[in-house]
């Protein structure tokens, strides 16, 4: 059992905007799974990757890749990042802007192969721009490059911190895509950071969830974001955009996690503690919503 | 919504269909539900809920006569009338709870609604969700 986990046991003092927080995780994640931290800013997301890839020390614990032990605060023992043979990558893209895109991929591999850069570009329909430095690529063509520099390394332990959240909604798509084909490709495990709950549902099969420095629900994206505690079948999660006070009753514009847009009658006393911004959840039951095949 | 304490009396089950018998100070409403994948613990004969209904799923009878589908059905006494132009929304004393019911003002109109006076509300079985 211990060869196929990450298990993760640590505590750190994080210093954050809104002061001290400790970050206390106790958790495993199987090995060749994609997982998704969710959380809000703040909460520990980051942290808790850079923990992993060894750029954080955290205050005690113990980190370890199947029986490898990373980090062991009693042992004394801190395996560097360079030794945890992972690839870590952020929303900016951090591309060498005086190298050409094939040699961005080149620079990261541990043995050089023109051959295998070719391959990853190939991968990424990068091909045709091996030859451009960074700055003649768009936003989505740049983190493609990161993307395939990333793989580049042949990590056994990818970290993506929220890597798609600079794009446009269309070019995320694309890149949540690629990002899936790429982890059934090359299986190594991959956490990522995501804020949006559209791609936690395409890409991971486990959530875990951070709230203030703890590890709070865990489980398949279904299993944490299914409302439970209401008996309701057809539930939807989104943010207020709007409300209108008309006739007797509000009208109240929810934008949902696919950019759909709902709308909702509301009356005063459910309003008493919503307003625009807020998250909430729409169910119904399902005797009751109508469906129809789209034309 | 409108949100009324309750504890299970009877879960009947038929496939992934359940009709939960639940009772609100002695009287006993039902509740049509689709089974979940796991059933949450709560949902057990014996657990206090709460049962939820949209306003607009309350509708208002007087002087009922006859017999009717309708599986849920409360006494109350009209506490206040709010009449917009083409909905208004009527508040209603059912025991010690408040509830809502949101009608058409033509409906508010034809039942000559007045406050204080005593008035059915109903709601299917198949409109009302539970909450832990």
């Amino acid at each position: 059992m211990e060869n196929n986990i990450i298990t993760i046991d640590i505590e750190k003092m994080m210093f954050t905007a809104n002061g001290k927080l400790n970050l206390v995780v106790n958790t495993h994640i199987n090995i060749g799974e994609l997982v998704a931290l969710f959380g809000q800013s703040g909460a520990g997301k980051t942290t808790l990757l850079r923990i992993l890839s060894g750029l954080i020390k955290p205050d005690k614990g113990i980190v370890k890749f199947g029986e490898t032990v990373w980090f062991d605060s009693s042992k004394g023992i801190n395996i560097s990042p360079k030794e945890r043979n992972i690839s870590f990558m952020f929303q900016d893209y951090a591309l060498f802007p005086n190298m050409t895109v094939e040699e961005n991929i080149l620079f990261a591999q541990p043995k050089k192969s023109r051959e295998d850069a070719l391959e990853l570009l190939a991968v990424f329909g990068l091909s045709e721009f091996s030859k451009r430095k960074p700055s003649g690529l768009s936003g989505g063509q740049k983190q493609r490059v990161a993307l395939a520099r990333a793989l580049a390394r042949k990590p056994q332990l990818l970290l993506l911190d929220e890597p798609l959240s600079a794009l446009d909604a269309d070019m995320r798509v694309a890149l949540q895509n690629e990002i899936y084909q790429a982890h059934k490709l090359l299986g190594a495990t991959t956490i990522m950071v995501s804020h949006d709950l559209n791609e936690v549902f395409r890409l991971a099969s486990h959530v875990l969830c951070i709230e203030k420095g703890l590890i709070g629900r865990v489980g398949t994206p279904d299993e944490v974001f299914s409302d439970s505690s209401v008996s309701g079948k057809v539930q939807i999660t989104g943010q207020i955009a709007r409300i209108e006070k008309q006739d007797t009753i509000n009208i109240v514009t929810v934008i949902s996690g696919s950019n759909q847009i709902i709308k909702v009658i509301a009356f005063d006393n459910d309003m008493e503690n919503l307003q625009v911004g807020d998250s909430v959840l729409v169910f119904t039951k399902a005797f009751n919503p109508i469906i129809s095949k789209l034309m | 919504m409108n949100k009324l304490e309750a504890k299970i009396t009877q879960i009947q089950q038929s496939g992934a269909i359940l009709l939960v018998d639940a009772e609100v100070d002695g009287q006993v409403f039902s509740a049509l539900l689709i089974e979940s994948a796991t059933n949450p613990e709560w949902l057990q004969i014996g657990h206090s809920v709460n049962l939820v209904f949209k306003e607009t799923e309350v509708s208002l009878a007087k002087n009922l006569a006859g017999t009717i589908s309708i599986r849920n059905k409360m006494v109350c006494t009209v506490i206040s009338i709010n009449k917009g132009e083409l909905l208004s929304k009527i508040e209603m004393k059912f025991n010690n709870y408040t509830i809502g019911s949101l009608i058409t003002t033509r409906a508010v109109n034809a039942l000559e609604l007045i406050v204080n006076e005593e008035i059915i509300a109903m709601v299917k079985s198949n409109e009302i969700s539970l909450m832990c």
